[in-house]
């Protein structure tokens, strides 16, 4: 195994990257995290002669002087040319986060769901309070001198136990109260039986709400369906309208998921947008079901659909009817600190999924797969191989981000698809790394024509 | 003509770990550090909101 000092060797690189949207070009400065805006000839200029990718444009010897007193200048700034840091990830044994598998059973029947259309490949169970009550005291007592937990309800459909779920967080309070910590608390659903009482409570003690909408009618329809193989988009919309309405400046989502069958999905985005809904993101489909799965043939049409998005995403904005979309919104004037950057995302460290007979597992996309049970929580005990094996994972453990620009935006993607599409939680799943390359450059596009258009 | 659009700024605070598990956003499949923000910052703009 080659030693980390290896890999922390390997990535010091000065590494810039070109790029045009359209008529539009910039350069982006991996060292720094700085973005720039050029010319075209520039662009041109710096690609053949420091990315070395394409050949020289024809260039005047003045115009090429000029450019090079630019980038020499930028230099001088550390803001191009600047050799990426080799920062240690943040370390720590402290939890920050649990996703509660509050019920392993679902009101929909959903083809493309990654958990087996709720019962994750398992018999369809709900968690007992007595379990998650359980989940709640192991995440404390696991939190060492961290303040703010997370706790993510999760299924299946967590509002077919809503009971539940309204005296864990009663419960959970209580504990935070006496423990000196502060529980922030999000619920993913489908919004089947998101009625007037779910609502009420989920504005009252839900930090945040992700409601599960896929777009147009139609593209909703053809895989989000009830038991009974009706689609469900009638019976959801209403409920996800009245939701947003009363939900005032509080988070929520409105998370659509695309796959082979709309890759136009550009036309879901603002169909949702359209809808009312000023919160969106919409994810690439999960699965290997032949006929809705994103294969390598599909990139060109979805990264060009990105395009489309971007476009249709800056008209509403400009027309003063923008939205947030979750994918967009890069911040590289501020954003987390360079260690959080490398760390990857914490699942199997600082993040567990808990099932509901309070086995524990790395995340909820190996929730079920006994190669990686960690635990349980009336155990209270982690495995440690696995444990210190996702810990040690981050941007440096994974060699095929050497070399490439989105790494310190992206930390080296979801370690359950690096798992389940390449065998390996550090080999970046090379399908989804195209999809992020593509929709980094669409929200460092929007960054500049936002900060142009103010 | 290069123009800067964007430069990180200096980050006071580093490496403590106060921010949030990246996982925990809305789409549980292909979350980024990129659009994830500093906690000690937002709670410090904003410390009603974050529960300080």
């Amino acid at each position: 195994m080659r030693s980390r000092y290896f890999l922390l060797l390997k990535f010091r690189y000065k590494m810039i990257h070109t790029f045009n949207y359209k008529d539009k070009y910039y350069i982006y400065d991996s060292g720094s995290g700085s973005l720039h805006e050029c010319d075209k000839l520039t662009c041109e200029y710096v690609k053949a002669k420091y990315e070395k990718s394409c050949q020289m444009p024809v260039i005047s010897k003045e115009k090429a002087e000029e450019i090079e007193k630019d980038l020499n200048g930028l230099k001088e700034q550390g803001l191009l040319f600047k050799e990426e840091v080799n920062v240690s990830p943040i370390k720590s044994s402290n939890i920050k986060a649990l996703c509660l598998h509050i019920c392993h059973d679902c009101n929909l029947r959903c083809r493309y769901c990654f958990a087996d259309e709720g019962a994750y490949h398992s018999e369809r169970e709900f968690m007992s309070e007595q379990t998650a009550k359980k989940a709640i005291d192991f995440l404390i007592a696991n939190s060492g001198n961290r303040n703010v937990l997370e706790v993510d309800f999760f299924g299946g459909e967590p509002l077919m136990c809503l009971q539940t779920i309204k005296n864990v967080v009663a419960y959970a309070r209580g504990k935070a109260e006496k423990s000196g910590k502060k529980f922030l608390f999000t619920t993913t659903t489908n919004a089947l039986l998101l009625d007037d009482d779910a609502i009420d409570f989920f504005n009252r003690e839900m930090e945040n709400v992700v409601l599960s909408l896929d777009g147009r009618k139609e593209v909703h329809d053809a895989i989000r369906k009830t038991k009974n193989g009706k689609g469900s988009f009638d019976a959801v919309i209403g409920n996800i309208k009245k939701f947003v309405k009363s939900r005032g400046d509080k988070s929520y989502y409105v998370r659509g998921t695309f796959t082979a069958k709309n890759t136009d999905f550009s036309n879901d985005v603002i169909f949702l947008a359209e809808s009312g809904f000023d919160s969106i993101s919409m994810e690439p489909v999960v699965t290997d079901i032949d006929d809705l799965a994103i294969k390598e043939s599909h990139l060109p049409e979805i990264c060009n659909e990105y395009e489309n998005l971007c476009e249709k995403y800056l008209e509403k904005y400009e027309n003063g009817k923008g939205f947030n979309f979750f994918h967009f919104n890069i911040d590289l004037d501020g954003g987390v600190c360079l260690q959080k950057k490398v760390s990857a995302c914490g699942a199997g460290n600082e993040y567990f999924s808990v099932v509901p007979n309070g086995d524990i597992y790395p995340c909820h996309q190996f929730a079920g797969d006994k190669d990686f049970l960690m635990g349980n929580v009336y155990e209270g005990k982690l495995n440690d191989g696995i444990r210190n094996n996702f810990a040690s994972a981050s941007l440096f453990t994974r060699e095929d981000c050497g070399d490439c620009f989105a790494k310190f935006i992206c930390s080296g993607g979801c370690a359950a698809n690096n798992y389940h599409f390449e065998g390996d939680i550090n080999k970046p799943y090379k399908i989804t790394c195209e999809m992020m390359k593509k929709r980094i450059e669409c929200g460092m596009h929007v960054l500049a024509r936002k900060k142009e258009l103010k | 003509m290069i123009k800067t659009i964007a430069k990180p700024q200096d980050k006071k605070i580093t490496g403590c770990g106060e921010c949030r598990s990246t996982c925990q956003s809305a789409c549980k499949t292909s979350c980024t550090v990129g659009n994830q923000s500093c906690e000690r910052i937002s709670r410090e703009n904003n410390p009603e909101k974050q529960g300080k």
